[in-house]
């Protein structure tokens, strides 16, 4: 097989061994982390708060706490309290929804995870999903109704609309504007409607800086009609992926995984698994789930399409939609890798798919529809749908809108949303373009950098607190219902637009329920409604798929209107690329959940950076870390530069939506602001970027090199081909003498015995299960500087790890989290026996015993202990300790802590089932991050029972434990990863990388 | 030269060590007795903001517990009773006591009352009711007989060692379920082979691990 030899590395300075990796290896935390130095902590001053602190518990501890109980007046019917309660709605998230179902303790919403029955979601939830409930309790959420930066209230809003509202009208609207962002609520569009009616003169643009609007302009151009793409991964044998991030950033991810994963789960040699080729420019999740990779720059991805097509009509595929259009050869990309890659597509006959991201103009999703359907696709891994309800009808730009702004053209400029005064295309020069605007009305979540220059500034609701309706992408309409009463008095999309377009204040709910007297007809509305409530959905509301005809003239007219050319990027003329990140195009940047979630294969946290390929880093002299200054189109900006295996050559990425000026106490001046070189023309990629060395360098919070693994055989993987002919795996288990405990082995056989598996085939790493078990288990924020420390306090750590080929590597990502070791190596070394071991094979950590020696942390070989060096929960605001699971113990200072398998649940569970006189089922106890993982990746049970799932899984011949030969025994068991290249491509492939390395 | 120190200096160091001895012994004893939750917290009766009486409603009335305290079957907190549960009957019994002023105001104003928590456990440590009512732990195990006080107190020091007591050995506190209420119950003589018996039937071996109550 030639595998063994695969060297695995996880990052750039263990490949090179550096003397600084070595020492990092051999101390237990960081340097700096021990001493108790640090910026804000002097030793001195942290004595002298301990002395004080120790003073005030010495008076306070011979007095008890009064504590008080404080019941209800009157119950509600539904609250029991102390039992939560679970309502589904709806977050929309541009044109897309993702149905939920929200845990509710005593009416404060804690806990957010998937709605099974939503299209969209199927019971698992992303990580922009699941945070969002610290982005309701976000204390630096726009309290208050702003009249010219002064405290002011709706009423006082309300009062001066109704003014303004009428010589609107008079003037049919002329010289009002909205903003909006992009929406599918069909009740927004509803008043939308009406709005025009009631000033037909206005203009509604909508404007998000990520969008999918190329996705459907290229859709229109090619078809003639407004279509909805819907994608069905599960059915593909092949996939290609023209520099679509299906499985990270694109709309409708957690669906994709799901059906993507799906369609290679490989239970036994039998089994047969999708194959994933992926042409891109900077490392994604899915080019990181790649079984061939190619990085190529964002701006030779159409003439790639045009390749390809090329190629797909040589071998055979009708292609005579395009018979007007000249389709190159592959001479300019790797030749071998385009023919096979073409061939795989047609050898799937009508099971293949090609997607497009949204960073590719609207011609490369012309040209890739037709493809689709020339190979059969469409009605199979494709279809469409036609939606209605999103606002792209509007052919305002948001140039157009600046310009008339700048030529004093409109008088009131609403936004609906949005904050363009941020993330406008820099070119725009949106912020100067207000001032000949007489009236800024602006309305949003936060008094961001968008409401500082208006007249008047509205708070929104969040979605958790609005009434609303969204169609998720497969058309199913959905509903949003609030859990709690704004929590700043904030108003609603609905409330807003109804009183821009009525001038009278009318409840979100009664809006929201005139638009679904239409879409549920007839009968008893309020049986029905009461159902669409009870669900999140209305059942069976799913768009019809619709075939689209091809329309020649607009497909040839978009492929010629633009021309390809070969690639020109050099060292001195370089492409930038723009990405959304964890913090999607900004909107979250004061969520710290997911600015402290480390990108998922940089491994960075809090901070954007400028990454480029080790080549290109060798060729500008750059380390990681090192400012640079990147100059494009006469802009210039500072940033930290990262080296980052995999990117395309001479190309840098830069991640969108950091660098706010008004974000908030976690937002604000976090990262490097990269709307600034960001233009109209080119919002997703273009050359012409040269890159300065300034050469200091910027302290980068990375988790990347933290619990190294020192080379052993820890994530273990064969190919697929490989497997079906022989059971192994590489690296392969080192050999060992006899495993013998030095204890009396205890024997696990009794009652339930909780194990779990994680399927390395399935996981992409996209960082889901982090965020579901911070939510689930109180786990704190530690910012940027303790993250930097090595202190970051996630129960579950997601490893990558890099194989291979440095320009181009084989990606590897395991969730690493506490293993439940029967032979715990951190039970025997706790003094005060904090850690112990239960009957029922969990790892228990007594938080009340610790005494915060960290030997067990020290001992722990698979570093997964997390030790609380302050008093974190303390500087959490009040309002955001909401959140907080109460099943959960808030953890203190000077305690370890780590992965519990959710005992809460488990025990929950076993309580329930025992007072009804039953065992626990098997799937009753799902874990937090078991329950948000999109590709169902990770399975826990009782290992006891053969039947259950778990056992099941324990028993495939896919399983290896982590560190099996020091016999810890652990609980948790991984699915070998699999990989399905082409064995076409295999010999070129690594002969190449033989080469290069040599 | 005369000696400097008396002969009787010869015996100091032993009555020092004794001294000592006897001061240590005392003082762990002391700390032994006094910081235990026996003696801090057994007898704890702090004054609630209505002078509700278990007496009166549990005992003279034989009000069941689980008229007021809703969750105690069916989930971990057994609930302190909203107002409306006082007014079902003072609306139409003792409407004008004065003893209930705060309790009709609270009614008619919708603010609720704050009583002070008798029992309380720390934070780190999960009780659940319904798990030990349907295991048939009667309620004056650990609440003791709430129907015969007046204001209650806590009569049990609800330490951890507590706990483990009957957690390792819980014949004692095992009863019918139909007993679980009643506060007069008293063991009978053949109380351990009725515990043997339920313990079979029900598979009550209750958890001495830490995870059983601490997460």
């Amino acid at each position: 097989m030639g595998r063994q030899g695969k060297e695995y590395w996880r990052s750039l300075n263990q490949l090179a061994d550096t003397d600084e990796f070595k020492e990092f290896l051999h101390r237990e935390f960081p340097k700096g982390t021990v001493e108790l130095a640090g910026n804000a902590w002097s030793r001195r001053s942290f004595l002298t708060t301990m002395g004080a602190s120790l003073a005030l518990a010495g008076l306070a501890g011979c007095r008890r706490p009064v504590e008080k109980i404080v019941p209800y007046v009157t119950r509600p019917e539904e609250i029991q309290p102390g039992l939560p309660n679970r309502y589904a709605t709806t977050m929309p998230l541009g044109g897309s929804a993702c149905g939920l179902v929200v845990t509710s303790r005593e009416g404060r919403p804690v806990k957010i995870e998937g709605n099974e029955l939503h299209p969209s979601s199927q019971g698992a939830a992303g990580t922009f999903m699941q945070a969002s409930i610290l982005g309701l309790y976000d204390p630096d959420r726009s309290q208050e109704v702003l009249k010219d930066g002064r405290s002011s209230d709706w009423d006082a809003f309300v009062a001066f609309w109704k003014k303004q509202q009428v010589w609107h009208i008079a003037d049919g609207g002329e010289g009002l504007a909205v903003l909006s962002e992009s929406f599918s609520s069909p009740s927004l569009s509803r008043l939308k409607t009406q709005f025009e009616k009631a000033y037909p003169r206005a203009k509604w643009v909508s404007y998000d800086p990520v969008s999918d609007g190329n996705i459907s302009l290229g859709i229109e151009a090619a078809t003639g009609r407004k279509l909805q793409p819907v994608y069905d991964y599960s059915k593909a044998k092949v996939v290609l992926s023209l520099d679509s991030d299906f499985l990270g950033f694109e709309s409708e991810s957690v669906k994709a995984t799901l059906g993507f994963a799906d369609g290679r789960r490989v239970l036994s040699q039998q089994d047969d698994m999708s194959r994933l080729y992926v042409v891109e420019t900077a490392l994604s999740i899915t080019g990181s789930t790649a079984d061939h990779r190619l990085a190529i720059e964002g701006g030779r991805i159409a003439a790639f399409a045009r390749a390809l097509a090329g190629e797909l009509s040589r071998q055979g595929v009708l292609l005579n939609v395009l018979d007007n259009v000249t389709l190159p050869d592959g001479s300019d990309f790797d030749g071998k890798w385009l023919e096979v890659a073409a061939a795989d597509l047609i050898a799937a006959g009508r099971q293949s798919l090609i997607v497009v991201g949204r960073r590719q103009p609207a011609e490369v999703h012309a040209l890739v529809l037709a493809l689709n359907e020339a190979l059969g696709n469409i009605g199979e891994t494709v279809s469409y749908n036609e939606n209605s309800d999103s606002p792209d009808s509007n052919r305002e730009t948001l140039a157009e809108l600046t310009a008339d702004m700048r030529e004093g053209r409109v008088s009131t400029l609403i936004y609906l949303g949005g904050n363009p005064v941020y993330n406008a295309p820099v070119d725009l020069e949106f912020a100067s373009s207000l001032r000949k605007v007489k009236t800024i009305i602006h309305f949003g979540l936060y008094a961001d950098e968008s409401a500082a220059g208006a007249n008047w500034h509205v708070p929104q609701a969040h979605f958790l607190e609005s009434w609303g309706d969204a169609r998720a992408v497969d058309g199913t309409t959905s509903v949003i219902q609030p859990l709690i009463e704004p929590l700043y008095g904030a108003h609603t999309d609905l409330e807003f637009a109804s009183l821009l377009t009525s001038g009278e204040t009318k409840s979100a709910h009664d809006a929201v329920k005139d638009t679904w007297k239409d879409i549920l007809g007839g009968g008893d509305f309020d049986k029905k409604w009461r159902r669409v409530l009870h669900d999140g959905l209305l059942t069976g509301s799913a768009a019809a798929n619709v075939i689209p005809r091809i329309d020649r003239r607009g497909l040839t007219g978009i492929i010629s209107a633009s021309t390809v050319e070969k690639s020109k990027v050099t060292v001195s003329n370089m492409e930038i690329g723009f990405y959304s990140s964890n913090v999607f195009d900004g909107r979250f940047a004061n969520n710290g959940w997911l600015q402290e979630l480390p990108d998922a294969v940089t491994k960075i946290a809090w901070d954007n950076v400028a990454l480029v390929s080790p080549a290109t880093a060798e060729e500008l002299k750059v380390e990681n870390g090192d400012m640079v200054t990147l100059n494009y189109e006469g802009r210039s900006l500072e940033m930290p530069v990262w080296i980052s295996p995999g990117q395309a050559k001479y190309t840098v990425a830069v991640a969108l939506g950091y660098g706010r000026t008004a974000a908030g106490r976690v937002g604000t001046n976090t990262g490097f602001d990269t709307y600034r070189l960001r233009t109209a023309g080119a919002p997703y990629f273009a050359s012409g970027l040269t890159v300065g060395n300034i050469g200091n360098n910027y302290t980068l919070a990375n988790t990347q090199d933290h619990g190294s693994m020192e080379g052993r055989p820890i994530v273990r993987e064969n190919t697929l081909a490989g497997y079906k002919d022989k059971v192994e795996f590489f690296p392969e288990e080192p050999h060992h003498p006899p495993l013998v405990a030095l204890w009396d082995e205890v024997k696990y056989d009794k009652g339930y015995q909780w194990g779990m598996s994680i399927d390395l085939n399935a996981c992409t790493g996209c960082g889901a299960c982090v965020i579901a078990c911070q939510s689930e288990n109180n786990i704190p924020i530690v910012g940027k500087e303790q993250v930097h420390n090595g202190r970051e306090m996630h129960w579950v750590r997601l490893d990558r790890y890099y194989a291979g080929d440095k320009e181009n590597p084989e990606v590897v990502m395991q969730p690493m989290t506490c293993q439940q070791c029967e032979n715990a190596p951190c039970e025997q070394v706790c003094p005060v026996a904090a850690t112990t071991h239960d009957d029922e094979g969990l790892n228990v950590m007594v938080y009340n015993r610790c005494i915060g020696t960290r030997y067990c942390s020290n001992n722990c070989p698979y570093k997964v202990r997390r030790f609380n060096f302050f008093n974190y929960t303390n500087d959490i605001p009040e309002v955001a300790k909401m959140a907080q699971n109460p099943e959960v113990t808030v953890r203190f200072r000077g305690v370890m802590e780590k992965c519990t398998y959710c005992i809460q649940r488990i025990n929950t569970a076993k309580i329930d089932s025992r007072s009804k006189g039953r065992e626990v089922a098997d799937g009753e106890i799902v874990t937090a991050c078991q329950q948000s993982c999109p590709a169902k990746a990770i399975v826990f049970g009782n290992i006891n029972d053969p039947e259950s799932e778990v056992s099941k899984l324990k028993e495939n011949n896919r399983k290896y434990h982590v560190l099996e030969e020091i016999n810890t025994r652990p609980r948790t068991s991984y699915m070998a990863r699999l990989r399905n290249p082409n064995p076409a491509l295999v010999s070129k492939e690594s002969h190449k990388s033989e080469h290069e390395n040599g | 030269m005369a000696q400097i120190f008396p002969k009787w200096t010869n015996n100091l160091p032993t009555y020092v060590a004794l001294g000592t001895f006897v001061l240590l012994t005392g003082a762990v004893g002391f700390v032994w007795y006094y910081f235990s939750p026996e003696y801090t917290d057994v007898g704890y009766r702090p004054k609630q903001p209505v002078a509700y009486s278990h007496k009166v409603h549990a005992g003279d009335l034989g009000i069941d517990c689980r008229y007021c305290h809703t969750g105690v079957e069916t989930q971990a907190q057994a609930n302190v009773p909203p107002t409306r549960t006082c007014m079902n009957c003072h609306t139409m019994v003792n409407t004008d006591s004065d003893k209930l002023a705060l309790v009709r105001e609270s009614f008619a104003s919708g603010r609720p009352i704050e009583w002070v928590r008798v029992h309380n456990l720390p934070d780190y440590a999960y009780f659940d009711h319904s798990a030990h009512i349907t295991a048939g732990v009667g309620c004056a195990s650990c609440h003791g007989r709430v129907d015969q006080m007046e204001e209650v107190a806590l009569v049990e020091p609800l330490s951890m060692g507590w706990c483990l007591n009957c957690h390792k050995n819980p014949d004692l506190h095992l009863r019918p379920l139909d007993q679980v209420t009643n506060m007069k119950w008293e063991a009978p003589v053949s109380q351990a082979e009725f515990a043997r018996a339920a313990r079979t039937e029900k598979d009550i071996n209750p958890s001495i691990e830490c995870s059983a109550c601490h997460r």
